[in-house]
């Protein structure tokens, strides 16, 4: 336990200057960013190109896409400590903590969206229980609260380890953890126990509650037919598995190129796989959904996907989304020559990521392109300079939570608690 | 002289002036009897020596053989409340329409909306191909629907359905996350985003219309709907006061009309049932109030 600590301790010293850089530049987006943050809260949404006929644009974007993340880094980690998948264990608190940072994100977001955020406490306080936005909202604060415990269950062990290390680490695990915390074969048993409830609890609560029902926040809504399908939550709980398990991916590569650990390439390349398997589920089920429109003459579903598909969005909609996020993903992994590469496969890892930011935007925007009656004007949205730095700044915040925490918390698997799971 | 005139002067009076109530009765084709011990009751339930509901049990089944269909009227129920308050509606006759746009003019004066916020639009279509051509215009404000979806999005209950039927905002709960304007299938909510006309329109902000009855005060300030959702209300300010909503007053070819869709006898319920109307978007379900005719 000692030489852990010690080991922690350097660990903890040597900041290089490519970190210091790193840090730097996100401290600076972040900044430029809160510029156009206090710009938006000052001036209202009018510094964004939202209007009445399209009154949901980026922000709700990339809020439905960081959900998506979280809900699916959540779900990879229950493959681990609910459903036994050991194999993948070196991610499974990164997971955790990427969840909980994506939650964060994502709220940030909404918040940023609303006309009034002032009042944003009105959604807990008044509760419509019709309103599936007023669920979602009660149930990102259940799920945030149980990664949070979960969180803090699968690091313990970790944390009773880092006690004596005399660093800022030690000190936060000190700050963390009882002075009468030990690791016996009990607590371990227990841990684990906690972990698998938790993680049963989160499983329906992560699909049903937090992902599904935010995909049922737009197929609730009659009036615009192309989200009105029922298998519509069903895509963005799929789409959310794809992009948890890319980020989760890229992630790991990412770090432990930076840090010039061990990779595992046996881990790596079947979660690249895992990775796949759900991009074809989700263009399975996609593919599906398209063909019903088409066959349901239904004309505001044909406009929609006529806009989607042939507008002036469908570059996002065949370049981002079919090409940068499935064609080439598909091909990389499946290619011999690219299929054991780490390097080839952190390059799809990030292209699935980017390509569902457009499945995300696709949803969004060209729904509201369309007129929701017929004769009113047509939709024209593209994001202001002010949203897209909004966003900059929201997303260099996520990762700078990310970093620090990373730092300050013992996220990664040591090869020695590895063992004992190997059963 | 008049001061010193005692009760029963006045009614010596009265009684010379008041035609006699029999011989008036008679002369109608109902029953002289039934109307004249009605009226006897109904003084006692003025004076509280007897209570309504017993007065409509004792006379529901003799009205209804005497007036039949005309006799609308239910019992009122044990704790007060009525089975049907009113139910406001509007019908439109795209026949008589002739697409002037006074409605949104006269809307957006009386409701000093906003740049970017019209409470009516009127749409404007043409239908078929030359040489059958029409043009169609298509006057549109909130529909006040019976299952108004906009009402069962809003996470925190900011909108909601009035007893008498008009759909609300209360613009001091809403958080703006605009999900109602994307629920709403007839584009009715527009979202404010603090535009002014003070520019070309000196003290433009000065003066705003006591939306739902509410005085808001100087826009720019702290209870202005900046930053929140706004929406036709049929003039709930108006009707309070026993007017009909603006557009319905202001239309030169006298194509609206406005009214109590719960009472039958009411020119809109009429309207409402005639074999012209219909509904836009009747296949949603959510049961608009403001009904056309072809
Ligand atoms: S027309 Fe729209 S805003 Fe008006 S009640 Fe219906 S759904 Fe709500
Ligand atoms: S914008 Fe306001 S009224 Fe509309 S759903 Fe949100 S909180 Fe409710």
């Amino acid at each position: 336990m000692e030489a852990y600590a010690k080991q922690e301790l350097q660990k903890g010293q040597k900041s290089s200057a490519a970190f210091k850089w790193w840090i730097g530049s996100l401290v600076v987006l972040l900044a430029v960013g809160g510029y156009f943050i206090i710009e938006r809260l000052v001036f209202g949404l009018e510094t964004t190109n939202l209007s009445s006929i399209t009154p949901w644009g980026a922000w709700i974007a990339f809020y439905i896409f960081f959900v998506g993340l979280s809900a699916g880094s959540f779900l990879l980690s229950s493959l681990i400590y609910v459903f036994g998948m050991y194999q993948y264990e070196r991610i499974g608190k990164m997971a955790l903590f990427t969840a909980v940072v994506c939650m964060i994100v994502a709220l940030t977001f909404v918040l940023m969206d609303l006309g009034r955020p002032e009042r944003f406490m009105n959604a807990m306080v008044f509760w419509n229980v019709i309103s599936i936005l007023a669920w979602e909202i009660h149930f990102y604060v259940v799920y945030i609260t149980l990664l949070v415990v979960e969180l803090y269950i699968a690091m313990r062990e970790d944390l009773v380890r880092l006690r004596p290390a005399n660093n800022i680490r030690g000190k936060i695990a000190r700050m963390l953890t009882f002075k009468n915390s030990t690791i016996t074969e009990e607590t371990k048993k227990r841990d684990h126990r906690w972990m698998k409830i938790l993680g049963i609890f989160g499983i329906p609560l992560a699909i049903l509650g937090v992902h599904g029902g935010t995909g049922a926040l737009f197929a609730v809504v009659g009036a615009r037919s192309a989200w009105n399908t029922g298998l519509f939550p069903i895509i963005f709980v799929v789409s959310a598995m794809v992009s948890g398990t890319a980020l989760l991916l890229a992630i790991y590569i990412i770090k432990t190129k930076v840090t010039k650990a061990q990779i595992d390439r046996k881990m790596v390349i079947s979660l690249g796989k895992m990775m796949i398997a759900f991009l074809f589920i989700d263009l399975l089920l996609q593919f599906y959904e398209y063909l019903v429109g088409v066959y349901g003459l239904e004309p505001h579903h044909l406009h929609n996907m006529a806009i989607q598909m042939g507008g002036p969005y469908s570059w996002s909609f065949w370049g981002v989304q079919m090409f940068l996020g499935a064609v080439v993903p598909i091909f990389i992994v499946f290619y011999k020559k690219t299929s054991e590469n780490i390097n080839a496969i952190l390059i799809a890892a990030i292209l699935v990521v980017i390509g569902i930011i457009g499945v995300r935007f696709n949803i969004v925007v060209p729904s509201q392109i369309v007129p929701v009656f017929e004769g009113m004007p047509a939709g024209d949205y593209f994001p202001t300079l002010n949203e897209w730095m909004v966003s900059v700044g929201i997303g260099a915040m996520g990762l700078l939570i990310f970093t620090i925490g990373d730092r300050l918390l013992p996220l990664e698997e040591k090869p020695e608690s590895l063992e004992g799971e190997g059963s | 002289m008049l001061k010193q005139m005692l009760e029963k002067d006045w009614d010596r009076v009265a009684d010379g002036m008041v035609p006699n109530a029999k011989e008036e009765l008679d002369q109608s084709p109902y029953s002289t009897q039934l109307g004249m011990s009605m009226a006897d009751d109904a003084r006692k339930v003025v004076a509280g020596n007897m209570d309504i509901q017993s007065f409509h049990k004792k006379y529901h089944s003799s009205l209804l053989g005497e007036f039949g269909d005309l006799f609308t009227q239910e019992p009122p129920k044990k704790d007060g409340s009525s089975t049907k308050g009113v139910k406001w509606g509007m019908v439109i006759d795209l026949q008589k329409c002739v697409g002037c746009d006074s409605c949104t003019v006269a809307c957006k004066s009386e409701n000093r909306t906003p740049p970017g916020i019209s409470y009516n639009v009127v749409l404007e279509e043409e239908v078929g191909e030359f040489p059958n051509v029409a043009k169609v215009n298509l006057p549109m404000p909130c529909m006040h629907c019976d299952n108004p979806p906009c009402v069962q999005v809003c996470p925190v209950k900011a909108t909601f359905k009035l007893e008498n039927g008009i759909v609300t905002i209360d613009n001091d709960r809403c958080i703006g996350c605009r999900y109602c304007i994307i629920a709403c299938p007839y584009g009715a909510r527009s979202y404010d985003f603090g535009e002014s006309y003070e520019d070309e329109m000196l003290s433009f902000n000065d003066v705003t219309s006591p939306e739902y009855g509410i005085e808001r005060g100087e826009r720019g300030t702290r209870k202005t709907p900046i930053g929140t959702v706004r929406k036709c209300n049929f003039c709930l300010h108006r009707l309070e006061r026993g007017e009909e909503p603006a557009c319905v007053e202001t239309c030169i070819g006298d194509a609206r009309f406005f009214g109590d869709l719960n009472d039958p006898n009411s020119t809109v319920s009429k309207l409402a049932n005639s074999p012209r109307a219909f509904r836009l978007k009747s296949d949603l379900g959510a049961g608009p109030n403001v009904i056309y005719l072809k």
